[in-house]
């Protein structure tokens, strides 16, 4: 089960509002390569897995990310709270506003609705952690945008806490298959699914 | 079962990690991270969004932390981080004995800062939301909130 503790994981203090910028963020919240997706992905494809390091490793990953899931909803709420009539109809925000005021909603910068299409659960041990590995480079990437697109130093600071997690996470993926391959046929890793065929 | 269990437990530099020599063809490789990596102190591992400054690869754009969080929360999730990090490490690397006795020293220390911060700020999680008699849980402000200084943040 999931125990809620009433902090973050990082500071998340936004001095000035700035709805342009939340309209770009609200993407990892609920974007393609968002936060709500890495943790779906992850705590999802745990179920699966055969080895007592990989269910070990995606839950841990999993709920880190719910907790920077958490972040980004900050983040976006600091940048819009008090707006004023003029910064309401800021061009990039007046589209999100219109749907959803100065909530939170799980959407792409784009405009679509979170979409679980973005991520995958395929019950393969390879399959699934490759998937893995560039699913943080993605959201890497995502973050390495949002930092050319903002020049706020609050912002900031938080974007490169989670951008780093990115990095981290990669690693710790990366080591993951690599303990997994050492489990498997050394012939031929893909003589069978080991998350399937017992 | 490691890779990096060989007499040199550190054969490459610190940013640096150990490939197997020979690896089966078309299956993702990633060098493994060694042990006894060399680890930044807790805030600054805060700071940076890692404990391991060979895994530490910032953005050419804002590559310097703004500043080190501070305040008596942001100490708390210093700690908090580190056991977080650590606990990744761990789950890749179990028998690293010193990342073992590293990740059991930060949870002590987690634990006295947790008690410290609920004594100051209330509770961190439901289950400690009495104090004094009272429902204290309610109270402002939640993590998400903005506020200047301390508290929940």
């Amino acid at each position: 089960m999931f125990v809620y503790e009433k902090k973050l994981q990082y500071p998340v203090k936004i001095k000035n509002c700035n709805p342009k910028l939340a309209a770009a963020i609200i993407s990892q919240y609920g974007g393609p390569d968002g936060e709500l997706g890495a943790s779906l992905r992850y705590l999802s494809q745990r179920y699966s897995m055969p080895y007592p390091e990989l269910k070990g490793l995606l839950t841990d990953i999993g709920t880190e990310e719910l907790g920077h899931l958490e972040m980004i909803g900050a983040i976006v709420h600091q940048l819009t709270r008090k707006l004023s009539d003029e910064q309401i109809k800021t061009a990039g925000f007046d589209t999100y506003f219109v749907d959803h005021t100065a909530g939170v909603y799980p959407t792409a910068a784009s405009g679509w609705p979170y979409n679980a299409a973005s991520m995958a659960v395929k019950g393969d041990v390879i399959c699934d952690l490759t998937e893995d590995l560039a699913a943080e480079q993605k959201a890497r990437v995502t973050y390495d945008n949002i930092l050319r697109l903002s020049d706020d130093p609050d912002v900031n600071d938080v974007i490169r806490f989670l951008r780093e997690r990115e990095i981290v996470h990669f690693q710790r993926f990366g080591e993951a298959i690599e303990l997994a391959k050492q489990r498997m046929n050394q012939k031929n890793v893909y003589y069978m699914n080991p998350a399937f065929d017992r | 079962m490691n890779p990096d269990t060989t007499p040199n437990p550190r054969p490459c530099e610190d940013g640096q990690g150990v490939l197997a020599p020979c690896s089966p063809l078309a299956v993702p490789n990633v060098p493994f991270q060694q042990k006894g990596s060399q680890k930044y102190e807790q805030s600054e591992a805060l700071a940076n969004g890692t404990l391991f400054p060979g895994l530490d690869l910032p953005f050419h754009l804002k590559a310097k932390a703004a500043s080190v969080p501070e305040g008596a929360a942001a100490e708390l999730q210093a700690l908090c981080f580190v056991i977080t990090e650590l606990g990744l490490y761990l789950d890749t690397h179990q028998d690293d004995q010193e990342a073992v006795q590293l990740f059991q020293q930060y949870t002590r220390l987690a634990e006295e800062g947790k008690r410290r911060y609920e004594a100051m700020y209330g509770p961190l999680t439901q289950r400690s939301a009495i104090q004094n008699g009272r429902y204290v849980w309610l109270n402002d402000p939640w993590p998400w909130e903005y506020r200047k200084e301390g508290g929940n943040k």
